[in-house]
């Protein structure tokens, strides 16, 4: 198991210019609930926030400017930075102006 | 920056879960093994959730020595109340039917000849894995499809079938209802609610609801009606029990709804009738919908749908007046023609006008009450597109659904890459996808099936292996929100302990998983995965809460209105209700709906259309020893004029023919249906000898039914097909 993690850990290194392009809906929410949302959720000081709490320029804007705390300290700082294009790719598919439709269950 | 690969002690670090607590907690999974009922004699009530259909209705269970004895409903959940179907009474009978798969079984003949070999469960999974192995070395993991239906462990399912790497999950939407919950989230950003129980006007069109789905806001809806506080307004060729208790019923001609509709919006913009503040407050596009229906006008319609044109005025202006306790109801129905979409844009946009958003006995957007949520080690996504290519031919359908027949269609052409294995779970294709004939060809090109059921469907008939899954009276599920404007959180838990050598979902995902060195994202039980979605419940002792009661559903009383606040911004481009549709016009398709009349069947030919009883709303269903009692059989309708003029004769034994196949059923010659016309029922004519009370009685649907899709959602349309019939 440990061999194949590492067969796989080497693979993803190889791909990565491959995968630059978009970062990954499914791991972006798993570090966007496991983070952000340790303080962004109801009940915490912070505000709360959600995937529609911004529409998908907005959310492309907020990633550019790359700033937390309103612009007290950098993204980076909070995510690391392997993991800020993950949570852009989740944030951004998932947009208050996202052509998301809703399904059955699922 | 790329995104980073996943390992386990990278997602243990981050979940901040040790090794040893998941290792421990692994143990607890193996109670469920335990085989047999209890031995000791016990009389208990245990609340769950129903399964029987995608309602999810709150029960309670008497057990009685070890065995279900009874059904109760629930009155805590104030969308189920105190009411349980016929079907889910009938739950019993799934438990203790003698057809069930008892133990894990592989195919030892050829395939769908019945031949199988029971094997234990470490073979079952060695033997599903091997071969799964081989396709992806072979083919790439993108070779294996990966099919299902909604359930509560659907999500253990879907996410086996991401982490071996393939694209392909193709859900049962599009067999199901794609096409409304496309049209309504591209007009409003949501699907909502109907609030049927204080309506005082409903349009229904196609949509069988007193009869083919029992469900509260049926009774609702039968409530208001019968009590005289709403009008029913009843489209349908066929004559329902809808049509009997309908004010009005209009034996519409097949496939023109939508100029019905246009024809309702054309009169209601013409005379002023519409909601002027509302529109203009929350809507966008209303100057290029005036100006698009002007073409349709009563008089046009009439001489589309056979509805008067003096009626459709009349019902528009009592539409309109009626506002906003007026509502044009989705229905819960598939899609009947190539237009559907379209349709349901119509029927979104008509109920937009008038303003019935947000309004006691209009359209509710659905709340939603807090849950908590299981963080599972997150895997890389997949790299090949999906084999449906439904970002070139469906821009806007939902990408995690994917496209049932369109797949099928590049399945079978090999293009734009081989599929080779086909895994299942909870669903029928053979049975819920048109074109059996198709569906089996799709079946000969797999080198491997496995199919995870209760019961041994017809899909599983045709596999190489079968998981049986304990029934969900047998199991503990994820706890569901129930979305609405009653809403609920709603809990399913173990009831009795597996009669047969069955296992719940998880554990035959976890142990396909470990064969295929996918542990590491399968790693916990269910009882870790429930205990995270108590854990965010605003409630005190959640835990023992939802244990005892089953349901938790916050206050009980609807809220109207949250959304009718000039800053709300609706989940659409422009954030308000679209009428008229930028993105749809981008994509290339119709931004307002346009109508194009249907071809119609030539004379020696009927229109094939389909419904649903509330006893079998799903095929799976007719099996069941209870509700089989009900009916045995299906048969076809056939109105008298045709009927005479072909020498039919009531009860006789016809071939009802299509192009892509044929059956023979019994004839019911009865007034009850348009002479251009005929209808069967669904799920009965099965090929699975383990579904012995319908194996070989009646028919199936699916052998008759072409292959045709909505162009928007890619819903399969399920009224296209014209047969033939003569005496057999």
């Amino acid at each position: 198991m440990r061999n194949t993690l590492r067969l796989l850990t080497l693979l993803a290194v190889l791909a990565a210019p491959l995968a630059a392009e978009g970062g990954s809906d499914t791991k972006g929410k798993f570090f966007f609930k496991k983070t952000c949302k340790a303080c962004h959720a109801p009940g915490t000081p912070a505000k709360e926030i959600t995937p529609l709490s911004k529409t998908q320029a907005q959310w492309k804007a907020y990633f550019a400017a790359g700033k937390h705390k309103k612009g007290a300290e950098k993204l980076d700082s909070v995510l690391k930075p392997e993991q800020v294009k993950d949570v852009q790719t989740f944030l951004v598919n998932h947009a208050s102006d996202s052509p998301q439709p809703e399904t059955c269950g699922g | 920056m790329g995104t980073i690969r996943m390992d386990r002690r990278l997602f243990l670090k981050a979940a901040g879960v040790t090794a040893g607590a998941a290792a421990t907690t692994q143990v607890a999974c193996l109670s469920y093994f335990k085989k047999g009922r209890s031995a000791a004699a016990e009389n208990r009530e245990v609340p769950t959730t129903c399964e029987l259909c995608p309602n999810k209705c709150s029960a309670i269970a008497v057990v009685e020595g070890g065995l279900v004895k009874k059904l109760n409903p629930n009155p805590e959940n104030p969308k189920s109340r105190d009411m349980l179907c016929a079907r889910g009474n009938a739950a019993i009978k799934q438990v203790y039917d003698p057809d069930r798969i008892k133990k894990p079984m592989i195919r030892m003949g050829a395939r769908g000849e019945g031949k199988w070999k029971e094997v234990s469960w470490d073979e079952a999974f060695d033997f599903a894995a091997k071969k799964l192995a081989e396709v992806k070395a072979k083919h790439g993991p993108e070779a294996s499809l990966w099919s299902s239906t909604e359930g509560f462990q659907e999500v253990f399912f879907k996410n086996l079938g991401l982490a071996f790497g393939s694209p392909n999950l193709v859900r049962h939407p599009t067999l199901c209802l794609a096409s409304v919950n496309l049209a309504y989230s591209a007009t409003f950003g949501t699907v909502p609610s109907f609030d049927l129980l204080n309506s005082r006007y409903v349009i229904m069109s196609g949509a069988n609801r007193f009869e083919s789905i029992i469900t509260p806001d049926t009774m609702d809806l039968i409530g208001g009606v019968m009590e005289r506080k709403a009008k029913l307004i009843y489209l349908d060729p066929r004559f329902t029990v809808t049509a009997a208790k309908a004010d009005e019923w209009y034996p519409i001609k097949p496939g023109t709804d939508l100029a019905f509709i246009l024809a309702m919006i054309h009169v209601i913009i013409k005379e002023n009738r519409h909601s002027k503040d509302f529109v203009a407050a929350f809507t966008t596009g209303f100057d290029e919908l005036a100006e698009h229906v002007k073409q349709y006008t009563p008089e046009w319609a009439e001489k589309e749908t056979e509805i008067p044109a003096k009626d459709i005025s009349r019902i528009a202006r009592e539409f309109a007046d009626a506002a906003p306790r007026s509502l044009y109801y989705a229905g819960r129905r598939s899609s009947w023609y190539q237009n559907d979409f379209q349709m349901r844009r119509a029927q979104a946009i008509l109920n937009a006008i008038i303003g019935n958003w947000d309004q006691v006995g209009g359209m509710v957007p659905n709340a939603k009450l807090p849950k908590g949520e299981f963080l599972f080690m997150p895997w890389d996504e997949p790299k090949a597109p999906r084999v449906d290519e439904i970002e070139k031919h469906f821009p806007l359908a939902a990408k995690g659904d994917g496209v049932y027949l369109k797949l099928r269609e590049n399945v079978l052409s090999g293009k734009p890459y081989p599929i080779k294995a086909w895994m299942v779970y909870k669903q029928d294709p053979m049975n819920a996808m048109p074109d059996q004939a198709k569906t089996l060809k799709m079946i000969e090109g797999m080198d491997f099936i496995g199919v995870i059921d209760v019961a041994m469907s017809d899909m599983a008939w045709y596999a190489d292996v079968v998981f049986p899954e304990s029934a969900y009276l047998e199991r503990t599920d994820p706890v569901e929100v129930m979305a609405g404007i009653w809403p609920a959180v709603v809990y399913r838990q173990q009831v009795v302990k597996p009669i047969h050598d069955t296992k719940p979902n998880l554990e035959i995902v976890q142990g396909l998983a470990k064969r295929l060195g996918l542990s590491d994202y399968f790693d916990y039980t269910i009882e870790q995965w429930v205990e995270a979605e108590f854990k965010e419940l605003p409630i005190p002792m959640a835990m023992e809460h939802m244990k005892k009661h089953g349901v938790w559903a916050a206050s009980g009383k609807p809220v109207y209105g949250k959304t009718l606040t000039p800053d709300f911004r609706f989940v659409t481009k422009t954030g308000k209700i679209e009428l008229f549709s930028q993105r749809l016009q981008e994509a290339g398709y119709d931004p307002l709906p346009a109508y194009t009349a249907p071809v119609q069947p030539p004379d020696d030919r009927f229109r094939l259309i389909l419904g649903r009883v509330g006893y079998f709303t799903h095929a799976n269903q007719t099996n069941n020893v209870w509700l089989n009692e009900f009916m045995k059989e299906n048969d076809l309708w056939i109105n008298p004029k045709p009927a005479e003029r072909l020498g039919i004769r009531n009860g006789a034994l016809v071939e009802v023919a299509s192009s892509v196949g044929k059956v023979k059923l019994k004839a019911r010659v009865t007034e009850e249906i348009r002479p251009d016309c005929v209808f069967m029922l669904h799920g009965f004519g099965k090929k699975s000898k383990l579904q012995s009370l319908v194996y070989n009685v009646g028919a199936s649907d699916a052998v008759l039914l072409e292959t045709a899709w909505d162009k928007v959602s890619g819903n399969a349309a399920f009224h296209e097909t014209f047969v033939k019939v003569a005496n057999a």
